[in-house]
Protein backbone atom coordinates (compact mmCIF):
# COMPACT_ATOMS: atom_id res chain seq x y z
CA UNK A 1 0.00 0.00 0.00
CA UNK A 2 1.86 3.44 -0.95
CA UNK A 3 0.64 5.06 2.12
CA UNK A 4 4.56 6.87 2.23
CA UNK A 5 3.47 8.21 -1.60
CA UNK A 6 0.29 9.57 -0.44
CA UNK A 7 1.70 10.91 2.33
CA UNK A 8 4.26 12.56 0.28
CA UNK A 9 1.80 13.93 -2.25
CA UNK A 10 -0.23 15.07 0.52
CA UNK A 11 2.55 17.17 2.22
CA UNK A 12 2.98 18.60 -0.99
CA UNK A 13 -0.54 19.53 -1.87
CA UNK A 14 -0.94 21.11 2.10
CA UNK A 15 1.97 23.55 1.35
CA UNK A 16 0.18 25.00 -1.54
CA UNK A 17 -3.35 25.12 0.59
CA UNK A 18 -1.30 26.10 3.66
CA UNK A 19 0.16 29.42 1.66
CA UNK A 20 -3.38 30.17 0.44
CA UNK A 21 -5.24 29.68 3.77
CA UNK A 22 -2.69 31.88 5.64
CA UNK A 23 -3.74 34.87 3.80
CA UNK A 24 -7.35 34.22 3.75
CA UNK A 25 -7.18 34.14 7.54
CA UNK A 26 -5.14 37.06 7.95
CA UNK A 27 -7.57 39.37 5.49
CA UNK A 28 -10.46 37.97 7.20
CA UNK A 29 -8.71 38.59 10.78
CA UNK A 30 -7.79 42.08 9.98
CA UNK A 31 -10.46 43.56 7.28
CA UNK A 32 -12.90 41.09 8.89
CA UNK A 33 -14.92 39.49 6.00
CA UNK A 34 -14.30 36.34 3.80
CA UNK A 35 -12.51 37.63 0.97
CA UNK A 36 -13.90 35.62 -2.41
CA UNK A 37 -11.26 37.36 -4.36
CA UNK A 38 -8.42 35.18 -2.41
CA UNK A 39 -8.13 32.28 -5.30
CA UNK A 40 -8.23 34.56 -8.13
CA UNK A 41 -4.78 36.56 -6.71
CA UNK A 42 -3.15 33.32 -6.56
CA UNK A 43 -4.08 33.08 -10.12
CA UNK A 44 -3.16 36.69 -11.10
CA UNK A 45 0.21 35.46 -8.81
CA UNK A 46 0.77 32.62 -10.97
CA UNK A 47 0.33 34.36 -14.44
CA UNK A 48 2.62 36.92 -13.06
CA UNK A 49 4.87 34.59 -12.39
CA UNK A 50 4.47 33.18 -15.92
CA UNK A 51 4.89 36.29 -17.86
CA UNK A 52 7.77 36.83 -16.20
CA UNK A 53 9.20 33.31 -16.57
CA UNK A 54 8.90 33.92 -19.97
CA UNK A 55 11.77 36.57 -19.96
CA UNK A 56 14.23 35.47 -17.07
CA UNK A 57 13.63 31.33 -17.61
CA UNK A 58 16.54 30.65 -18.87
CA UNK A 59 17.93 32.38 -15.97
CA UNK A 60 20.89 30.83 -14.20
CA UNK A 61 22.01 27.73 -12.63
CA UNK A 62 19.81 25.14 -11.65
CA UNK A 63 18.35 24.66 -7.94
CA UNK A 64 16.13 21.93 -6.78
CA UNK A 65 15.61 21.07 -10.83
CA UNK A 66 14.15 24.65 -11.29
CA UNK A 67 16.17 27.64 -12.77
CA UNK A 68 17.41 30.39 -11.06
CA UNK A 69 14.45 32.66 -13.21
CA UNK A 70 12.20 30.44 -11.35
CA UNK A 71 12.14 32.21 -8.45
CA UNK A 72 13.01 35.29 -9.82
CA UNK A 73 9.49 34.61 -11.47
CA UNK A 74 8.43 33.55 -7.89
CA UNK A 75 9.51 36.46 -6.70
CA UNK A 76 7.70 39.04 -9.30
CA UNK A 77 4.31 36.74 -8.69
CA UNK A 78 4.67 37.57 -4.91
CA UNK A 79 4.69 40.92 -5.40
CA UNK A 80 2.42 41.18 -8.26
CA UNK A 81 -0.52 39.54 -6.15
CA UNK A 82 0.47 41.39 -2.89
CA UNK A 83 0.58 45.05 -4.93
CA UNK A 84 -2.86 44.06 -6.94
CA UNK A 85 -4.82 43.25 -3.65
CA UNK A 86 -3.54 46.11 -1.41
CA UNK A 87 -4.34 48.19 -4.19
CA UNK A 88 -8.26 46.44 -4.34
CA UNK A 89 -8.10 47.22 -0.44
CA UNK A 90 -7.17 50.70 -1.06
CA UNK A 91 -9.52 51.61 -3.90
CA UNK A 92 -12.52 49.26 -3.67
CA UNK A 93 -12.95 47.76 -0.02
CA UNK A 94 -12.01 51.01 1.78
CA UNK A 95 -13.90 53.90 -0.15
CA UNK A 96 -16.79 51.48 0.68
CA UNK A 97 -19.29 52.22 3.24
CA UNK A 98 -20.78 48.88 3.99
CA UNK A 99 -20.77 45.88 6.30
CA UNK A 100 -18.69 42.56 6.22
CA UNK A 101 -21.14 41.31 3.80
CA UNK A 102 -20.94 43.92 1.57
CA UNK A 103 -17.18 43.57 1.16
CA UNK A 104 -17.76 39.96 0.99
CA UNK A 105 -20.42 40.20 -2.43
CA UNK A 106 -17.70 42.94 -3.46
CA UNK A 107 -14.87 40.63 -3.47
CA UNK A 108 -17.19 38.14 -5.49
CA UNK A 109 -17.29 40.99 -8.22
CA UNK A 110 -13.45 41.72 -7.86
CA UNK A 111 -12.43 37.68 -7.89
CA UNK A 112 -14.69 37.24 -11.47
CA UNK A 113 -12.56 41.17 -12.68
CA UNK A 114 -8.80 39.37 -11.59
CA UNK A 115 -10.50 36.46 -13.83
CA UNK A 116 -11.52 38.24 -16.81
CA UNK A 117 -8.57 40.10 -16.90
CA UNK A 118 -6.04 37.41 -16.65
CA UNK A 119 -8.32 35.64 -19.24
CA UNK A 120 -8.21 38.43 -21.58
CA UNK A 121 -4.16 38.79 -21.51
CA UNK A 122 -3.83 35.06 -21.79
CA UNK A 123 -6.38 33.02 -23.26
CA UNK A 124 -8.25 30.56 -21.24
CA UNK A 125 -6.43 27.59 -22.03
CA UNK A 126 -4.25 25.14 -19.74
CA UNK A 127 -0.87 26.24 -19.70
CA UNK A 128 2.23 25.67 -17.42
CA UNK A 129 5.75 27.54 -17.10
CA UNK A 130 7.11 25.27 -19.53
CA UNK A 131 10.00 23.79 -17.02
CA UNK A 132 10.92 20.09 -17.74
CA UNK A 133 8.90 17.76 -16.32
CA UNK A 134 11.34 15.99 -13.76
CA UNK A 135 11.54 12.14 -13.13
CA UNK A 136 11.06 11.04 -9.36
CA UNK A 137 13.81 11.38 -6.92
CA UNK A 138 16.32 8.35 -7.59
CA UNK A 139 16.73 7.36 -3.86
CA UNK A 140 13.27 7.60 -2.56
CA UNK A 141 11.55 5.31 -4.94
CA UNK A 142 12.80 1.84 -3.91
CA UNK A 143 10.59 3.07 -0.49
CA UNK A 144 7.32 3.60 -3.12
CA UNK A 145 7.95 6.98 -2.83
CA UNK A 146 7.81 9.16 -6.46
CA UNK A 147 8.49 12.82 -6.10
CA UNK A 148 9.88 15.13 -8.37
CA UNK A 149 12.52 17.72 -6.71
CA UNK A 150 10.18 20.12 -8.01
CA UNK A 151 7.96 19.22 -4.98
CA UNK A 152 10.72 19.24 -2.91
CA UNK A 153 10.72 22.53 -3.77
CA UNK A 154 7.25 23.95 -3.12
CA UNK A 155 7.58 22.16 0.05
CA UNK A 156 10.90 24.03 1.39
CA UNK A 157 9.59 27.22 -0.21
CA UNK A 158 6.39 27.11 1.81
CA UNK A 159 8.19 25.98 4.50
CA UNK A 160 10.72 28.80 4.83
CA UNK A 161 7.46 31.37 3.61
CA UNK A 162 5.20 29.85 7.11
CA UNK A 163 8.46 30.13 9.51
CA UNK A 164 9.10 33.77 8.54
CA UNK A 165 5.47 34.97 8.74
CA UNK A 166 5.69 32.98 12.36
CA UNK A 167 8.93 35.01 12.70
CA UNK A 168 7.82 38.39 11.75
CA UNK A 169 4.57 37.47 13.80
CA UNK A 170 5.97 36.72 17.25
CA UNK A 171 9.24 38.56 17.20
CA UNK A 172 8.93 42.22 15.17
CA UNK A 173 7.13 45.00 16.20
CA UNK A 174 5.25 44.89 12.86
CA UNK A 175 3.56 41.19 13.94
CA UNK A 176 2.90 42.57 17.11
CA UNK A 177 1.00 45.20 15.95
CA UNK A 178 -0.89 42.88 13.41
CA UNK A 179 -1.79 40.61 16.12
CA UNK A 180 -2.89 43.32 18.36
CA UNK A 181 -5.24 45.03 15.50
CA UNK A 182 -6.47 41.77 14.77
CA UNK A 183 -7.16 41.06 18.68
CA UNK A 184 -9.17 44.65 19.42
CA UNK A 185 -8.71 47.41 16.34
CA UNK A 186 -10.41 49.94 18.59
CA UNK A 187 -7.60 49.31 21.36
CA UNK A 188 -5.08 48.99 19.02
CA UNK A 189 -6.26 52.65 17.56
CA UNK A 190 -6.52 54.07 21.25
CA UNK A 191 -2.85 52.68 22.13
CA UNK A 192 -1.22 54.88 19.72
CA UNK A 193 -1.20 51.75 16.35
CA UNK A 194 -1.83 53.25 12.58
CA UNK A 195 -4.26 50.30 12.16
CA UNK A 196 -4.87 51.81 8.30
CA UNK A 197 -1.32 51.08 8.16
CA UNK A 198 -1.23 47.73 9.41
CA UNK A 199 -3.80 46.58 7.69
CA UNK A 200 -2.43 47.56 4.07
CA UNK A 201 0.91 45.25 5.59
CA UNK A 202 -1.36 42.37 6.07
CA UNK A 203 -2.98 42.83 2.88
CA UNK A 204 0.28 42.46 1.54
CA UNK A 205 1.97 39.94 3.30
CA UNK A 206 -1.58 37.49 2.40
CA UNK A 207 -1.71 38.40 -0.83
CA UNK A 208 1.65 37.82 -1.24
CA UNK A 209 1.53 34.61 0.19
CA UNK A 210 -1.68 33.43 -1.90
CA UNK A 211 0.06 34.77 -4.78
CA UNK A 212 3.16 32.12 -3.96
CA UNK A 213 0.80 29.57 -3.36
CA UNK A 214 -0.84 30.42 -6.95
CA UNK A 215 2.86 29.67 -8.73
CA UNK A 216 3.10 26.18 -7.06
CA UNK A 217 -0.06 25.09 -7.63
CA UNK A 218 0.90 26.08 -11.24
CA UNK A 219 4.19 24.35 -11.04
CA UNK A 220 2.41 21.51 -9.53
CA UNK A 221 -0.18 21.55 -11.43
CA UNK A 222 -1.32 23.40 -14.57
CA UNK A 223 -2.24 27.54 -15.17
CA UNK A 224 -5.61 28.37 -16.10
CA UNK A 225 -7.51 31.31 -15.10
CA UNK A 226 -10.38 29.21 -13.04
CA UNK A 227 -7.22 28.02 -11.13
CA UNK A 228 -7.04 29.50 -7.82
CA UNK A 229 -11.00 29.75 -8.01
CA UNK A 230 -11.38 26.23 -8.54
CA UNK A 231 -9.17 25.90 -5.16
CA UNK A 232 -10.83 28.44 -3.22
CA UNK A 233 -13.34 26.26 -1.64
CA UNK A 234 -10.77 23.41 -0.39
CA UNK A 235 -8.77 26.75 1.11
CA UNK A 236 -12.14 27.87 2.77
CA UNK A 237 -12.54 24.46 4.00
CA UNK A 238 -9.12 24.48 5.83
CA UNK A 239 -9.60 27.98 7.08
CA UNK A 240 -13.11 27.17 8.91
CA UNK A 241 -11.54 24.20 9.91
CA UNK A 242 -8.56 25.22 11.59
CA UNK A 243 -10.45 28.33 12.89
CA UNK A 244 -11.25 31.38 10.89
CA UNK A 245 -9.13 34.47 11.98
CA UNK A 246 -6.51 31.94 13.19
CA UNK A 247 -3.31 31.91 11.24
CA UNK A 248 -1.49 28.90 13.72
CA UNK A 249 -5.41 27.56 12.68
CA UNK A 250 -4.83 28.31 9.06
CA UNK A 251 -1.19 26.11 8.93
CA UNK A 252 -3.01 23.42 10.83
CA UNK A 253 -6.24 23.33 8.71
CA UNK A 254 -4.34 24.05 5.43
CA UNK A 255 -1.93 20.59 6.14
CA UNK A 256 -4.63 18.51 6.96
CA UNK A 257 -7.00 19.44 4.76
CA UNK A 258 -4.57 18.91 1.83
CA UNK A 259 -3.19 15.58 3.98
CA UNK A 260 -7.31 14.02 3.73
CA UNK A 261 -7.31 15.09 0.33
CA UNK A 262 -4.38 13.54 -1.13
CA UNK A 263 -4.71 10.39 1.29
CA UNK A 264 -8.26 9.64 -0.22
CA UNK A 265 -7.16 7.11 -2.35
CA UNK A 266 -6.30 4.90 0.49
CA UNK A 267 -10.24 4.36 0.76
CA UNK A 268 -10.01 2.11 -2.31
CA UNK A 269 -7.14 0.62 -1.23
CA UNK A 270 -8.80 -0.65 1.97
CA UNK A 271 -11.68 -1.63 0.08
CA UNK A 272 -13.97 1.58 0.72
CA UNK A 273 -15.64 2.44 -2.66
CA UNK A 274 -14.93 5.73 -2.69
CA UNK A 275 -12.81 7.08 -5.44
CA UNK A 276 -10.15 9.95 -5.92
CA UNK A 277 -12.92 12.47 -7.35
CA UNK A 278 -13.99 12.40 -3.92
CA UNK A 279 -11.44 13.88 -2.27
CA UNK A 280 -12.89 17.02 -2.09
CA UNK A 281 -15.83 15.56 -0.73
CA UNK A 282 -14.18 13.78 1.98
CA UNK A 283 -11.89 16.93 2.88
CA UNK A 284 -15.41 18.75 3.55
CA UNK A 285 -17.01 15.68 5.37
CA UNK A 286 -14.39 15.88 7.59
CA UNK A 287 -14.63 19.34 8.11
CA UNK A 288 -18.03 19.44 8.87
CA UNK A 289 -17.61 16.79 11.54
CA UNK A 290 -15.04 18.37 13.65
CA UNK A 291 -16.85 21.74 13.49
CA UNK A 292 -19.57 19.74 15.20
CA UNK A 293 -17.48 18.84 17.93
CA UNK A 294 -15.48 22.02 17.58
CA UNK A 295 -17.65 25.14 15.87
CA UNK A 296 -15.17 27.58 15.73
CA UNK A 297 -12.81 25.42 14.13
CA UNK A 298 -9.94 23.44 16.14
CA UNK A 299 -7.62 26.50 17.49
CA UNK A 300 -11.09 29.24 17.09
CA UNK A 301 -12.21 30.62 20.73
CA UNK A 302 -15.64 31.15 21.64
CA UNK A 303 -16.96 33.89 19.98
CA UNK A 304 -16.55 37.50 21.77
CA UNK B 1 -26.11 72.94 51.92
CA UNK B 2 -28.00 73.68 48.99
CA UNK B 3 -27.82 72.03 45.58
CA UNK B 4 -25.35 74.49 43.62
CA UNK B 5 -25.55 73.89 40.21
CA UNK B 6 -24.03 77.22 40.12
CA UNK B 7 -21.85 79.19 42.37
CA UNK B 8 -23.12 82.38 41.45
CA UNK B 9 -26.32 81.40 40.18
CA UNK B 10 -29.72 81.10 41.85
CA UNK B 11 -29.93 77.36 42.71
CA UNK B 12 -33.43 77.58 41.86
CA UNK B 13 -32.64 78.51 38.37
CA UNK B 14 -32.87 74.61 37.07
CA UNK B 15 -31.72 74.34 33.54
CA UNK B 16 -29.13 76.81 33.21
CA UNK B 17 -25.65 75.57 32.53
CA UNK B 18 -23.85 75.68 35.56
CA UNK B 19 -20.32 78.13 35.25
CA UNK B 20 -17.11 76.21 34.56
CA UNK B 21 -14.27 77.91 35.21
CA UNK B 22 -11.40 77.39 33.51
CA UNK B 23 -8.18 78.70 34.75
CA UNK B 24 -4.16 78.51 33.98
CA UNK B 25 -3.95 75.24 34.83
CA UNK B 26 -6.46 73.90 33.38
CA UNK B 27 -5.24 70.78 31.06
CA UNK B 28 -8.38 69.52 29.06
CA UNK B 29 -11.49 71.23 28.12
CA UNK B 30 -14.61 70.42 26.89
CA UNK B 31 -16.64 73.41 25.60
CA UNK B 32 -20.31 73.41 24.13
CA UNK B 33 -19.93 70.07 23.03
CA UNK B 34 -22.78 68.02 20.97
CA UNK B 35 -21.59 64.34 20.48
CA UNK B 36 -23.61 60.93 19.83
CA UNK B 37 -23.86 57.98 17.54
CA UNK B 38 -24.93 58.05 14.32
CA UNK B 39 -27.93 60.37 14.24
CA UNK B 40 -28.90 59.87 18.29
CA UNK B 41 -27.47 62.53 20.32
CA UNK B 42 -25.83 61.97 23.40
CA UNK B 43 -24.02 64.72 24.63
CA UNK B 44 -26.01 67.95 24.60
CA UNK B 45 -23.88 71.41 24.92
CA UNK B 46 -21.54 69.69 27.26
CA UNK B 47 -18.89 71.73 29.41
CA UNK B 48 -16.34 70.93 31.43
CA UNK B 49 -12.77 70.82 32.51
CA UNK B 50 -9.65 69.19 34.03
CA UNK B 51 -6.93 70.79 35.87
CA UNK B 52 -3.62 69.73 36.20
CA UNK B 53 -3.39 67.22 38.84
CA UNK B 54 -6.70 66.90 39.60
CA UNK B 55 -8.83 64.02 39.98
CA UNK B 56 -12.41 64.60 38.58
CA UNK B 57 -15.44 62.24 38.78
CA UNK B 58 -18.32 61.99 35.93
CA UNK B 59 -21.06 60.49 37.49
CA UNK B 60 -24.99 60.00 36.39
CA UNK B 61 -27.34 57.35 35.83
CA UNK B 62 -27.04 55.22 32.78
CA UNK B 63 -27.04 56.77 29.29
CA UNK B 64 -26.12 60.00 30.87
CA UNK B 65 -23.02 60.28 28.52
CA UNK B 66 -20.94 59.70 30.64
CA UNK B 67 -18.62 56.93 28.75
CA UNK B 68 -19.51 59.07 25.57
CA UNK B 69 -17.66 62.25 27.37
CA UNK B 70 -14.28 60.08 27.41
CA UNK B 71 -14.79 58.07 23.69
CA UNK B 72 -15.71 61.97 22.21
CA UNK B 73 -12.44 63.48 23.44
CA UNK B 74 -10.38 60.56 22.23
CA UNK B 75 -11.77 60.87 18.93
CA UNK B 76 -13.52 57.31 18.83
CA UNK B 77 -16.59 59.81 18.36
CA UNK B 78 -16.72 62.92 16.69
CA UNK B 79 -17.82 65.97 18.19
CA UNK B 80 -21.03 67.74 16.56
CA UNK B 81 -19.91 70.97 17.15
CA UNK B 82 -18.19 72.49 20.15
CA UNK B 83 -14.33 72.23 21.20
CA UNK B 84 -12.14 69.73 22.84
CA UNK B 85 -9.01 71.80 23.89
CA UNK B 86 -5.93 69.84 25.46
CA UNK B 87 -3.74 72.42 26.60
CA UNK B 88 -4.79 75.01 24.69
CA UNK B 89 -4.80 73.26 21.19
CA UNK B 90 -7.79 72.18 19.80
CA UNK B 91 -8.20 68.46 19.43
CA UNK B 92 -11.57 67.98 18.39
CA UNK B 93 -12.22 64.99 16.45
CA UNK B 94 -8.43 64.06 16.04
CA UNK B 95 -7.86 60.13 15.53
CA UNK B 96 -7.18 58.23 18.41
CA UNK B 97 -3.73 57.33 16.93
CA UNK B 98 -2.77 61.17 17.12
CA UNK B 99 -4.67 61.96 20.36
CA UNK B 100 -2.41 59.33 22.50
CA UNK B 101 0.62 61.11 20.88
CA UNK B 102 -0.65 64.52 22.29
CA UNK B 103 -0.30 63.02 25.84
CA UNK B 104 -3.30 61.67 26.49
CA UNK B 105 -4.16 58.40 27.78
CA UNK B 106 -7.38 55.95 27.56
CA UNK B 107 -8.76 53.51 29.59
CA UNK B 108 -11.49 52.19 28.24
CA UNK B 109 -14.25 49.87 30.03
CA UNK B 110 -14.67 46.82 28.46
CA UNK B 111 -12.09 45.04 26.12
CA UNK B 112 -9.25 46.98 27.54
CA UNK B 113 -6.29 44.70 27.53
CA UNK B 114 -5.55 42.70 23.74
CA UNK B 115 -6.35 39.10 25.36
CA UNK B 116 -4.60 37.33 22.74
CA UNK B 117 -0.99 38.91 23.51
CA UNK B 118 1.17 38.37 26.32
CA UNK B 119 1.04 41.07 29.22
CA UNK B 120 4.85 41.80 28.12
CA UNK B 121 3.75 42.69 24.23
CA UNK B 122 0.21 44.64 25.72
CA UNK B 123 2.90 46.63 27.67
CA UNK B 124 5.20 46.98 24.22
CA UNK B 125 1.82 48.10 22.45
CA UNK B 126 1.03 50.63 24.94
CA UNK B 127 4.37 52.20 23.96
CA UNK B 128 4.14 52.17 19.85
CA UNK B 129 4.42 55.95 19.37
CA UNK B 130 7.22 56.31 22.21
CA UNK B 131 10.46 56.70 19.91
CA UNK B 132 12.65 56.29 22.89
CA UNK B 133 13.87 52.97 24.40
CA UNK B 134 10.42 51.30 25.87
CA UNK B 135 12.39 49.34 28.67
CA UNK B 136 12.78 51.93 31.12
CA UNK B 137 9.59 52.37 31.47
CA UNK B 138 8.01 49.00 31.24
CA UNK B 139 10.67 48.14 34.38
CA UNK B 140 9.22 50.94 36.38
CA UNK B 141 5.52 49.85 35.81
CA UNK B 142 6.93 46.33 36.32
CA UNK B 143 7.98 48.24 39.95
CA UNK B 144 4.90 49.62 40.76
CA UNK B 145 2.65 46.76 39.82
CA UNK B 146 3.60 43.87 40.53
CA UNK B 147 0.62 41.96 40.21
CA UNK B 148 1.30 42.24 36.51
CA UNK B 149 5.30 42.15 36.83
CA UNK B 150 4.32 38.22 37.92
CA UNK B 151 2.68 37.37 34.63
CA UNK B 152 4.66 38.82 32.17
CA UNK B 153 4.66 35.82 29.80
CA UNK B 154 1.40 35.17 30.29
CA UNK B 155 -1.89 36.17 27.78
CA UNK B 156 -3.57 38.78 29.01
CA UNK B 157 -6.71 36.60 28.58
CA UNK B 158 -5.44 34.46 31.51
CA UNK B 159 -5.72 37.60 33.69
CA UNK B 160 -8.44 37.85 36.62
CA UNK B 161 -10.32 41.20 36.49
CA UNK B 162 -8.54 42.97 38.95
CA UNK B 163 -5.23 41.92 37.33
CA UNK B 164 -6.91 42.82 33.63
CA UNK B 165 -7.55 46.18 35.08
CA UNK B 166 -4.22 47.16 35.83
CA UNK B 167 -2.58 46.09 33.07
CA UNK B 168 -5.24 48.25 31.10
CA UNK B 169 -4.01 51.38 33.29
CA UNK B 170 -0.54 50.31 32.77
CA UNK B 171 -0.80 50.15 29.01
CA UNK B 172 -1.96 53.53 29.52
CA UNK B 173 0.99 54.64 31.40
CA UNK B 174 3.46 53.58 29.45
CA UNK B 175 3.27 56.54 27.16
CA UNK B 176 3.79 58.73 30.53
CA UNK B 177 0.07 60.64 29.43
CA UNK B 178 -0.49 64.37 31.10
CA UNK B 179 -3.98 63.24 31.12
CA UNK B 180 -5.41 59.98 31.68
CA UNK B 181 -9.44 59.02 30.94
CA UNK B 182 -10.98 56.50 32.96
CA UNK B 183 -13.75 54.75 32.34
CA UNK B 184 -15.59 52.85 35.00
CA UNK B 185 -12.50 51.43 36.44
CA UNK B 186 -14.87 49.01 39.26
CA UNK B 187 -17.27 47.50 36.71
CA UNK B 188 -17.14 43.93 37.57
CA UNK B 189 -15.00 43.98 40.28
CA UNK B 190 -15.28 42.44 43.50
CA UNK B 191 -15.24 45.32 46.38
CA UNK B 192 -11.82 44.84 47.52
CA UNK B 193 -10.76 44.14 44.08
CA UNK B 194 -12.36 47.98 43.05
CA UNK B 195 -10.75 49.40 46.09
CA UNK B 196 -7.37 48.30 44.88
CA UNK B 197 -8.08 49.51 41.82
CA UNK B 198 -8.75 53.10 42.85
CA UNK B 199 -5.73 52.80 44.62
CA UNK B 200 -4.03 52.68 42.15
CA UNK B 201 -5.83 55.55 40.41
CA UNK B 202 -5.01 57.89 43.28
CA UNK B 203 -1.29 56.56 42.94
CA UNK B 204 -1.33 57.53 39.34
CA UNK B 205 -2.27 60.54 39.86
CA UNK B 206 0.14 61.19 42.76
CA UNK B 207 2.70 61.10 39.70
CA UNK B 208 1.43 63.95 37.96
CA UNK B 209 -1.02 63.00 35.86
CA UNK B 210 -4.62 64.17 35.86
CA UNK B 211 -7.23 62.13 35.82
CA UNK B 212 -10.83 61.94 34.04
CA UNK B 213 -12.86 59.63 35.25
CA UNK B 214 -16.18 57.68 34.97
CA UNK B 215 -17.29 55.88 37.75
CA UNK B 216 -20.65 54.18 38.18
CA UNK B 217 -19.84 53.65 41.62
CA UNK B 218 -20.91 57.45 42.47
CA UNK B 219 -19.75 57.59 46.23
CA UNK B 220 -16.48 55.50 45.71
CA UNK B 221 -15.48 57.38 42.87
CA UNK B 222 -15.99 60.41 44.27
CA UNK B 223 -14.42 59.95 47.61
CA UNK B 224 -10.77 59.54 45.85
CA UNK B 225 -11.58 62.78 43.48
CA UNK B 226 -11.28 66.63 43.83
CA UNK B 227 -13.95 67.61 41.77
CA UNK B 228 -16.91 65.90 40.54
CA UNK B 229 -19.53 66.34 37.38
CA UNK B 230 -23.25 64.91 37.85
CA UNK B 231 -24.65 63.97 34.29
CA UNK B 232 -27.91 64.16 33.08
CA UNK B 233 -29.58 63.65 29.54
CA UNK B 234 -25.91 64.61 28.25
CA UNK B 235 -25.31 67.78 30.07
CA UNK B 236 -23.55 68.70 33.65
CA UNK B 237 -26.39 69.12 35.97
CA UNK B 238 -24.18 70.13 38.83
CA UNK B 239 -21.03 70.73 39.41
CA UNK B 240 -18.65 71.09 42.95
CA UNK B 241 -16.14 69.79 45.17
CA UNK B 242 -16.10 66.26 45.32
CA UNK B 243 -16.65 66.17 49.05
CA UNK B 244 -19.35 68.95 48.56
CA UNK B 245 -21.22 66.82 46.45
CA UNK B 246 -21.14 64.15 48.76
CA UNK B 247 -22.51 65.88 51.12
CA UNK B 248 -25.43 67.53 49.02
CA UNK B 249 -28.75 66.46 49.45
CA UNK B 250 -30.19 66.85 45.80
CA UNK B 251 -27.51 65.18 44.61
CA UNK B 252 -27.67 62.37 47.21
CA UNK B 253 -31.36 62.07 46.35
CA UNK B 254 -31.35 61.98 42.51
CA UNK B 255 -27.85 60.44 41.69
CA UNK B 256 -26.17 58.73 44.55
CA UNK B 257 -29.45 56.34 45.37
CA UNK B 258 -28.90 58.01 49.30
Amino acid sequence: MPVLEYLANGLVFSSIIVLASIGLSLVYSIADFANFAHGDTMTVGAYAALATFGVVGGLGVSVLGLPLGFFVALAVGVVTAAVVAAATHKLVYESLDTDSIGLLITSIGVAFVYRALVQIRFGSDFTGFGIQVLRPIEALVPYGVRVTQHDVAIVVSAALLVGGLHLLLQHTDLGRKMRATADNPDLARVSGIRTARVKLWTWLIGAGLAGAGGVFLGLYNQLSPRMGFNILLVVFAAVILGGIGSVYGAMLGGFLIGMINQLTPLLSDVGIPIGIEYANAVAFVIMVAVLLVRPNGIAGEAAT
Amino acid sequence: MSPSPSSDADPDAGTDAPVDPTGPDTVLELDGVDSGYGDVQVLDDLTLHLDASEIVCLIGPNGAGKSTVLKTVFGLLQPWSGAIRYRGDDIGGMAPEDVVRNGIGYVPQTDNVFGSLTVEENLRMGGVARDDDLDPVIDRLYERFPVVDEKRDAKARTLSGGQRQVLAFARALVMEPGVLLIDEPSAGLAPNTAADVFDDVREVNALDTAILMVEQNATEGLAISDRGYVLDQGTVRFTDDADALLDDDQVSRLYLGG
